[in-house]
């Protein structure tokens, strides 16, 4: 029982990183109309930008957390005109160039993480950041800190997210064009701009995650942006892409699931575990266990 | 009543000699999409407090004149003057907050939004008096206001035209243009948007319509242009063109 509670604290935890992803990864699919599917390697980025400035600025958290904020805000609003001129024809997700773009980006990314930091190494965050102690521990169950604020910063964000969507002008804008871009403009809302506060969204959101991250793992690598982004990107297929609640649910669910086969299988096997099981969802619910919203 | 106070009747812009510019006016309008030319050359005139319809069958451009008017269509030439000012080429938001804007064909309500939603975005480029608007709408449409919290998927047919038409008004229009509002309605219900429209016009506003069903249209409407594969082949008062025996032969099934 034990093992089981501690494993599902765990699941939650990582779960919630999930959900964010694929939360911003839906956000642009359904606003931008683009599949970002490098949204993880951005966020990785943004790790090692606020590994970099926490170095320098004698381990400084707020600054570590403005840097990670500000370079993936404005990472995603630099790759902004990049799809927008590559999109030939606005009004409909036009998938091909919009991933061969991203792909570009996310290989680009790991590639100047495993030059250009830390000589390709793994790279530590430091303990103001990530602490040291477990916030509590009972028998086999310990919490971590990163663990505490990652679940916090999820069950807020999610929350604010929402709110943003169901209650304001940008939010509402946002709903419409995801259900049908060619009649949002119709009644004048215009995509490309709207488009752009999404990118800003998804930057603010994936700085956000950046930092949750590096407080939960305490460490991260040149390859990890890619790990992840295959696991997102699973996740919003399986949920059913472009669905936002359905996003929360099967995040929360991977996490937990790999958790559990972390404990009581084996750490190595999680991956190829996790992916059988959706593999099986995927060809008994071709499009998502919620729908796809395409 | 409802008073007028989101509509702009008759006001402004004297053309020479005192008589009233048109609000709307198109000159040489050609828009292709790729190699397909959808207009080949097309002028017409809106004057303030007018309903002014087009008349056409499918394919006959109806659609791609209002969509050019409102700013969506990319290889446009010719030229379009709105309230004195020359459009052509401007984005469809700045338009709508200049005040045009468009009933879509087919109503393009969003389905998964809520009645209150849907109103709401239509004021998205002028959130000034978002409440007075709101509940002018719902003075026009009660039922709008007894289904506001529903997801619009729920409305009947005629509801949704009346929720297209209630977030037009939410912009405070200058020129509403609808398309083709009849389409797929109930013979009752068209009745009453186009009996809707009239009294729309009677408290100031301008309106440019589509439509195939040319009856009931022009009953409606003052004046008429009558499309055919992207020109204009017939223009007149509506008397006229329910007169005229070429009209009459394709448009009124006599
Ligand atoms: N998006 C489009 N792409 C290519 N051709 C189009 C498009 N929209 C309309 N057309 C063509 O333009 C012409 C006019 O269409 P439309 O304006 O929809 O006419 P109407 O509204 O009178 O039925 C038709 O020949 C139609 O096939
Ligand atoms: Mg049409």
């Amino acid at each position: 029982m034990q093992v089981f509670i501690a494993q599902v604290i765990n699941g939650l935890s990582t779960g919630s990183i999930y959900v964010l992803l694929v939360t911003g990864f839906n956000l642009l699919l359904l606003v931008a109309m683009i599949i970002h599917f490098s949204y993880p390697q951005v966020v990785v980025f943004s790790m090692y930008i606020a590994w970099l400035v926490m170095k320098y600025t004698g381990n400084s958290v707020v600054l570590g957390i403005l840097a990670a904020l500000g370079s993936s805000i404005l990472l995603s609003l630099i790759s902004a005109p990049l799809f927008q001129k590559v999109m030939k024809k606005r009004g409909e997700v036009d998938i091909n160039t919009s991933m061969v773009l991203s792909m570009g980006i996310g290989m680009i990314i790991t590639d100047v993480l495993s030059h250009a930091f830390n000589n390709g190494l793994p790279i530590a965050f430091p303990a103001s950041l990530v602490g040291s102690a477990p916030v509590l521990r009972v028998g086999l169950i310990s919490v971590t800190t990163g663990q505490v604020w990652s679940m916090g910063i999820g069950i807020v964000v999610v929350s604010l997210f929402f709110l943003l969507l169901y209650r304001t002008r940008a939010g509402r804008a946002f709903r419409a064009i995801a259900e049908d871009p060619s009649g949002a403009r119709l009644v004048g809302i215009p995509l490309l701009r709207t488009g752009l506060y999404s990118y800003t969204l998804s930057g603010l959101l994936g700085g956000t995650i950046a930092v949750m991250f590096a407080m939960l793992l305490g460490y991260a690598s040149p390859g990890l942006g890619e790990q992840v982004a295959h696991k997102v990107l699973a996740v919003s297929i399986i949920a059913g892409l472009g669905n936002l609640v359905g996003g929360l649910f099967v995040g929360l669910g991977l996490g937990i699931l790999e958790a559990l086969v972390q404990g009581y299988v084996s750490g190595s096997w999680s991956n190829a575990i996790a992916f059988v099981i959706m593999l099986i969802i995927i060809l008994v619910k071709p499009k998502g266990l919620f729908g796809s919203k395409l | 009543m409802a008073s007028s106070s989101t509509a702009a009747p008759f006001r402004g812009n004297r053309g020479v000699g005192g008589i009233p510019a048109p609000l709307l006016s198109i000159t040489s309008l050609c828009v292709s999409y790729g190699h397909i030319r959808a207009l080949k050359g097309v002028s017409l005139e809106v004057n303030r407090g007018e309903i002014v319809v087009l008349i056409g069958a499918n394919g006959a451009g109806k659609t791609t004149l209002l969509e050019s008017v409102l700013g969506i269509n990319a290889q446009v030439t010719g030229s379009v003057v709105f309230d004195g000012k020359s459009i052509r080429g401007r984005a469809a938001d700045r338009n709508v907050r200049a005040g045009l804007c468009l009933v879509p064909e087919g109503r393009g309500v969003f389905a998964s939004m809520s009645v209150l939603d849907n109103l709401l975005l239509g004021a998205h480029n002028n959130m000034r008096n978002v409440t007075a608007h709101l509940n002018r709408v719902y003075e026009w449409f009660p039922i709008l206001r007894k289904r506001r919290d529903q997801v619009a998927r729920t409305l009947s047919g005629g509801e949704r035209q009346m929720l297209a038409i209630g977030r037009a008004l939410m912009s405070a229009p200058r020129l509403i243009m609808v398309d083709e509002p009849s389409i797929g309605l109930a013979p009752i219900v068209v009745n009453d948007i186009f009996a809707i429209l009239k009294k729309l016009n009677a408290e100031g506003y301008t309106i440019l319509l589509s439509e195939q069903n040319a009856y009931k249209a022009l009953q409606c409407a003052h004046r008429g242009y009558v499309m055919e594969t992207g020109l204009v082949t017939l223009a007149g008062s509506s008397e006229r063109l329910l007169n005229d025996p070429g009209v009459k032969a394709a448009y009124l099934g006599a």
